[in-house]
């Protein structure tokens, strides 16, 4: 069903491109995409390959008879040539067989899969869109700030921002660690600010999205986990609730997860939005637009961020890989019966089968999302076709 | 698929703006710092006398907190988590360096090559990075690691998977400009032989780039195998690595957040170090990302 919609829209897509820029411009971007497609699903298979022993025996357990291996071996064409069991396999797929999620018990993949995607989509939507409110306003501000030296600006910013560090590490675990959080985070901060004169907010915010950045999504997730769902009962552990369960009760279940989820991808989404703002605002235009008395708000609002909105574009489709990473170690964090939690589990219990499919499918729905961004790309922006051929 | 995605999204790390050079050299001598302790204390491990033995178990000092003589304190086992931080830091850092040796050697030969010869080897260049590029960092990585085995070698292996593809992609895209500069033109012009412009005239203008990135991708691949430890997926167990002294700490969290948090605080003075050089060469040649 999702998937149909998908290629329906894949279909008109192209057929708007192959309008808009030609069919030889619409043949690469589509012949690239499934190129690449095919490399990496093949490539997984040949690791598949790789298993040392019998990877049927191993899915099976020591306790499987002989002819449930051979039966095995079988079905998963394991003693076929490379290129056949590909083959194979892939037409399993297209067809929609995803094989088991539990080779053992036969459980097919394709109900965990529906279970468990929903609620890494939401994971995944939400984050994105904390991730976003926070890093644009902050994002164009500090842009907007760059260069400027003033000694009032951090003085005022970074009082929240040392506040904030010490109220979350006595939350976490008392003194000792403030104390160590404060030899950490806070004394780099600090000496940065003022030890020498005058850095503005826009160094200020650089300095912690740069931080930000240097932080393990574990080490978040551990530490929020801990302040939150252990010591104190804000978030429960229980599990996840549908929106059929009533929209309170379905964030409660989600906020902390996208929240650490949210936290490791704004400063990505910060410092680029900043860099492709400070390119942007020596533009001509940006000139002529003062030049015609307009107010620093509406130019940066309606004429610097029109432009940046098509990278941030680009690079939340990109973002998706960074956010399939951190999603497994979320999940893994906090118990969440997702798709990347699935994966850990698979991974434990070797199931090489279970496992190889959903890379697979990750890979292809990240290509598949970015060959959408590439087409969305010629629709928005027509210069991207004129430079294509460069 | 093309590249235009990856291109135009590049563009974040380095300011576009007027480098802040002064602001950045307090900071860039704080991190240097901190990088060349750490690694001497690693690479001296318990030669050093400060350093203990990792695996000594002492019960009267169970979850004791951080203080003297074990500034980092002691986990469950009475384990000093100063010792163990220093010689797991061997595991994460000889990780972390190999695979980015891997990688630069490996990476940027593919670079240099598909960048200045160009012709079907680029070609083939482009479609391996965008196929490699193209699959989750760590799912490849979760993957390679359950069906070869966790061994050390393993580790490496697949986490170079990761960085060859990057620093192959960058390369080439440095040595694409340089290529277009009047010098290696010049250099053409007068019958120097193409191997020999290569190693002379692109690499050495190459270079910088390729160490900024080192930097960059060794605080990456830190983190990367700090994950793989911290999900049980690294070198088996009696190995230390931080990732595994924080995954180790977890169940104990309520009474000892020390031993997560000691392991945790060096993994993220170490990166945050790393950002900072790399961060601080790239402004130094004055290399946009963006540009490349």
């Amino acid at each position: 069903m999702i998937l149909t919609i998908l290629l329906l829209a894949l279909v008109l897509l192209g057929v708007w491109v192959v309008r808009l820029a030609g069919w030889k411009f619409a043949a690469q971007r589509f012949g690239g995409a499934l190129i690449v497609l095919v490399l990496v699903t093949f490539g997984t298979s040949m690791l598949l390959r790789q298993v040392p022993g019998e990877p049927c025996e191993i899915a099976l357990g020591t306790a499987a008879t002989e002819e449930a291996v051979a039966l095995c071996v079988e079905e998963q064409g394991l003693d076929d040539g490379a290129v056949v069991q590909y083959v194979n396999w892939s037409k399993d797929i297209l067809s929609g067989d995803l094989g088991y999620a539990f080779y053992k018990n036969q459980e097919p993949l394709i109900d965990t899969i529906q279970q468990r995607m929903p609620r890494t989509a939401w994971l995944f939507l939400y984050s994105q869109l904390l991730a976003l409110m926070i890093a644009v306003p902050l994002g164009i501000w500090s842009a907007y700030q760059a260069g400027k030296r003033s000694r009032n600006i951090p003085s005022w910013l970074i009082y929240p921002i040392v506040g904030t560090l010490f109220v979350f590490g006595q939350f976490v675990a008392g003194w000792r660690v403030t104390a160590l959080i404060g030899v950490a985070f806070v004394i780099p901060v600090l000496i940065f600010n003022f030890v020498r004169a005058g850095p503005s907010g826009d160094t200020t915010v650089n300095f912690v999205a740069f931080v930000l950045l240097s932080i393990p999504v574990f080490v978040i997730g551990e530490s929020l986990r801990y302040a939150f769902a252990v010591q104190r009962d804000w978030y429960q552990l229980t599990g996840y609730a549908p929106w059929s369960d009533g929209a309170a009760a379905h964030l409660k279940s989600i906020w902390l997860p996208a929240l650490v989820l949210g936290l490791a991808a704004t400063p990505v989404y910060l410092r680029l939005l900043r860099a492709d703002f400070l390119q942007n605002l020596q533009q001509d235009y940006v000139a002529v637009a003062k030049a015609k008395g307009m107010s620093n708000t509406h130019i940066l609002v309606r004429h610097v961020l029109r432009p940046s909105t098509v990278t941030l574009m680009t690079v939340l489709g990109l973002n998706i890989a960074q956010l399939v990473n951190g999603a497994v170690v979320v999940e893994f964090i906090f118990d969440f019966d997702g798709m990347g939690g699935y994966l850990i589990e698979a991974v434990y219990r070797q199931e090489f089968f279970a496992v190889q499919t959903i890379v697979a499918l990750v890979a292809a729905l990240f290509i598949l999302t970015n060959l959408v961004i590439d087409l969305l790309y010629t629709v928005v922006d027509p210069r991207v076709t004129a430079t294509a051929g460069s | 698929m093309t590249n235009i995605a990856v291109d135009l999204s590049e563009t974040s790390h380095v300011e576009a703006g007027v480098p802040d050079t002064k602001s950045a050299d307090w900071v860039f001598r704080a991190s240097v710092v901190w990088l060349v302790i750490v690694v001497v204390f690693v690479v001296l491990g318990e030669l050093n006398p400060l350093v203990g033995d990792p695996n000594e178990k002492n019960a009267d000092l169970i979850n004791a907190s951080p203080g003297w003589p074990n500034i980092f304190g002691n986990d469950s086992f009475g384990q000093s988590i100063f010792d163990r931080v220093v010689v797991g830091g061997r595991i994460s850092i000889f990780v972390a360096i190999a695979v980015t040796l891997i990688g630069i050697v490996v990476g940027g030969t593919m670079g240099l090559i598909a960048g200045y010869f160009r012709g079907w080897f680029d070609s083939l260049m482009r479609l391996i990075i965008n196929t490699t590029l193209s699959i989750p960092a760590l799912l490849l990585v979760i993957f390679i690691v359950t069906v070869r085995g966790r061994g050390l070698a393993n580790v490496v292996l697949a986490v170079s998977l990761l960085a060859i593809p990057a620093l192959a992609r960058i390369v080439r895209a440095s040595t694409l400009q340089v290529a277009d500069r009047d010098f290696v033109k010049a250099a053409e012009v007068l019958g120097v032989r193409r191997g020999k412009i290569v190693l002379q005239e692109v690499l050495p203008n190459v270079m910088p780039t390729m160490v900024s990135f080192a930097f960059l991708t060794t605080g990456i691949v830190l983190v990367v195998e700090a994950s793989l430890s911290f999900l049980g997926l690294s070198v088996e167990p009696p190995a230390i690595t931080w990732g595994s002294i924080i995954a180790g700490g977890r169940d104990k969290f309520n009474d000892a957040p020390h031993v997560v948090f000691a392991p945790a605080i060096v993994l993220f003075l170490t990166v945050l170090s790393l950002n900072f050089v790399g961060d601080r060469l790239l402004k130094r040649y004055d290399i946009r990302e963006a540009s490349l």
